[in-house]
């Protein structure tokens, strides 16, 4: 009885609302349980910002690392890749757009991991890690639109077979294919930035997958340095950090821009080891 | 028609008297919690809570959620909350349930002191119960969501329709780019609606829904575009006594919707830090834009909720 009622109401809808959508409606136990079960923290393997972060990469939120450059905005991502394959959380793509991507730095981090093993162990465990990595290349915001689209599709439809599942997603550096077509009086350049970021937040959220995502800085009001990609973009990232240089090599400071959880100003200090 | 007399015309329905306590009675006022707390609300009023990023916005939003879901009373103690339902419209899609659930814990410790553990996860089960939420990834999501709500309200749903008092939105302008170049295109996306007519669509939808059950609504507003800065004389003539600087911002959102909204009210992050037991920590300014209040308050966001300082 109530099937046909419920029929004739949405039969009687605007014709623009599918009929067949299951609307979400979660109350706040179900949220919660889903958050402690399904969105766990990933390590970025660098001890300060795993801290500062409660554990690392939350699943299913967006979080940008800006920084001026070589402040080791690179460096986080391909650590926190490499630590994320190495404790078997799954597997990671990492979106490179300006052929940061380096095996070399990613076999540096292997053997700080893992500094006692034998030789050959440890070819095997970075050949392990490498082939959990896996590395397109995306020049600009069509093809990252492309991608995006095309991965969401895929993680649909794929079947856990026990097997080894997405759970980092790192696009070093967004800003770059997106900053050259915002800017100016036409719209459309803001509204791609805008579905890149509904995007990214469906996908971490909906598949239980941390995104990591990098941002330049540009100049700002009194000489002072800013990030990239304006006012608009702030409200995409769900937690935003700042990265800065600090006393000597492989050291740096975060700092707390914006977070869900803990009030922003909060430092702390980063080491890179070699 | 019949044996109607002309006297019955002119007689009264009641007195004012009479027609002030039907309409308090019915539509209550509302005392929320800081920073709305200044005005009165009372069900059926569309609060715009507007800022650049990073000025609280959404921190008001829970705290509000907050006080909506806590018991008037519980066990013979006094919570002093609403005890109604409340639906969370998540359109930017960045609402973290644990900051919630913090809050909530925080609240519930700090009133009731030392209860039981089995006590305390009943009191929050019950509360967290009353909390719904929907995300929507675009204007059309929100529009159906808006209608399924509608629909569930008719059908007095036991989950859903029934007990709802609070409506909250973050943020009404998240699909603006999206929305605009749509708009631009001349694209449709279904057969009759037009992407400029969405918005008057969801206008409309919530206005119905409003009529349907008294609800308050609470809508987040990311302030964008920053107006020309004026000059030096105009600068100073405008900034106030504490010397915060008073930022005007453009209005994006479109005229149905600046018709739809009864009050607003912006935040703005402040400058100065003020020192809070060990660490420094930022300060948030409220200003109601409408109806004006001349004060303005000045707030904290600490672990438990937003305090005034």
């Amino acid at each position: 009885m109530m099937d046909t009622e419920e029929e004739d109401f949405k039969s009687r809808l605007a014709p623009d609302v599918t009929p067949n959508r299951q609307l979400p409606w979660l109350t706040g136990i179900e949220l919660l349980s889903d958050t402690n079960q399904n969105k766990h923290f990933l390590p970025t393997g660098l001890e300060g910002i795993d801290a500062l972060l409660g554990g690392g990469l939350r699943q299913g939120q967006v979080t940008e690392i800006a920084g001026p450059s070589s402040s080791g905005k690179t460096q986080v991502c391909l650590s926190s890749a490499t630590h994320v394959v190495d404790r078997n959380f799954g597997m990671v793509l990492y979106l490179d757009t300006s052929n940061s991507f380096s095996p070399f730095r990613i076999s540096c981090f292997v053997n700080q991991l893992h500094p006692s093993l034998p030789k050959e162990l440890k070819e095997t465990s970075l050949q392990t890690i490498m082939s959990n990595i896996y590395c397109q290349s995306v020049f600009d915001i069509f093809a990252l639109l492309d991608l995006l689209h095309h991965v969401e599709t895929t993680l649909k439809h794929t079947v856990k077979l026990g097997g080894s599942k997405l759970c980092l997603l790192i696009v070093d550096s967004v800003s770059s294919v997106i900053a050259p077509v915002i800017g100016g009086k036409n719209s459309q350049g803001w509204c791609m930035m805008a579905s890149v970021g509904v995007l990214l937040k469906r996908i971490a959220y909906e598949h239980n997958i941390a995104v990591l995502v990098t941002n330049h800085m540009v100049g700002g009001e009194n000489g002072t340095l800013k990030p990239a990609l304006g006012e608009s973009w702030k409200g995409i990232p769900h937690i935003r950090l700042l990265l800065s240089h600090g006393t000597g090599n492989n050291r740096g400071t975060t700092t707390v821009l914006k977070h869900t959880l803990m009030a922003s100003g909060r430092t702390a200090n980063f080491v890179i080891g070699n | 028609m019949g044996e109607a007399k002309p006297e019955n015309w002119i007689r009264c329905d009641e007195t004012g008297k009479e027609m002030l306590s039907r309409v308090l009675s019915g539509r209550p006022f509302i005392i929320p919690a800081p920073p709305l707390h200044r005005l009165p609300l009372r069900l059926r009023n569309v609060v715009e809570i507007s800022g650049p990023s990073n000025s609280a916005k959404s921190q008001v939003l829970v705290q509000a959620v907050v006080h909506f879901i806590l018991p008037k009373e519980w066990a013979g103690i006094q919570f002093g909350g609403m005890e109604s339902k409340v639906v969370f419209f998540d359109l930017d899609c960045r609402f973290d349930v644990l900051r919630l659930s913090q809050i909530l814990t925080h609240r519930i410790s700090e009133t009731c002191g030392s209860i039981g553990q089995i006590a305390f996860d009943e009191l929050f089960h019950d509360c967290m119960s009353r909390f719904l939420y929907v995300r929507c990834y675009s204007s059309s999501d929100f529009l159906s969501s808006l209608k399924e709500l509608s629909y569930q309200i008719q059908r007095k749903d036991e989950t859903i329709g029934t007990g709802l008092r609070l409506l909250l939105i973050d943020s009404v302008g998240s699909f603006h780019w999206i929305d605009r170049s749509n708009q631009l295109r001349g694209l449709c996306k279904g057969k009759n609606i037009s992407p400029h007519s969405l918005q008057e669509a969801i206008v409309h939808e919530l206005h119905e829904l409003l009529l349907l059950q008294p609800l308050l609504v609470l809508a987040t507003k990311a302030s964008l575009f920053r107006t020309e800065t004026p000059n030096e004389y105009q600068r100073s003539s405008i900034s106030n006594s504490t010397g915060d600087r008073n930022l005007l911002f453009r209005e994006y959102m479109p005229a149905v919707w600046q018709s739809f909204v009864t009050h607003r009210i912006q935040l703005h992050p402040s400058d100065e830090l003020l020192s809070d037991g060990s660490e420094p920590i930022r300060s948030y300014t409220s200003d109601w834009l409408q109806p004006s209040v001349s004060i303005k308050d000045r707030f904290i966001v600490r672990d438990d909720g937003i305090f005034l300082t």
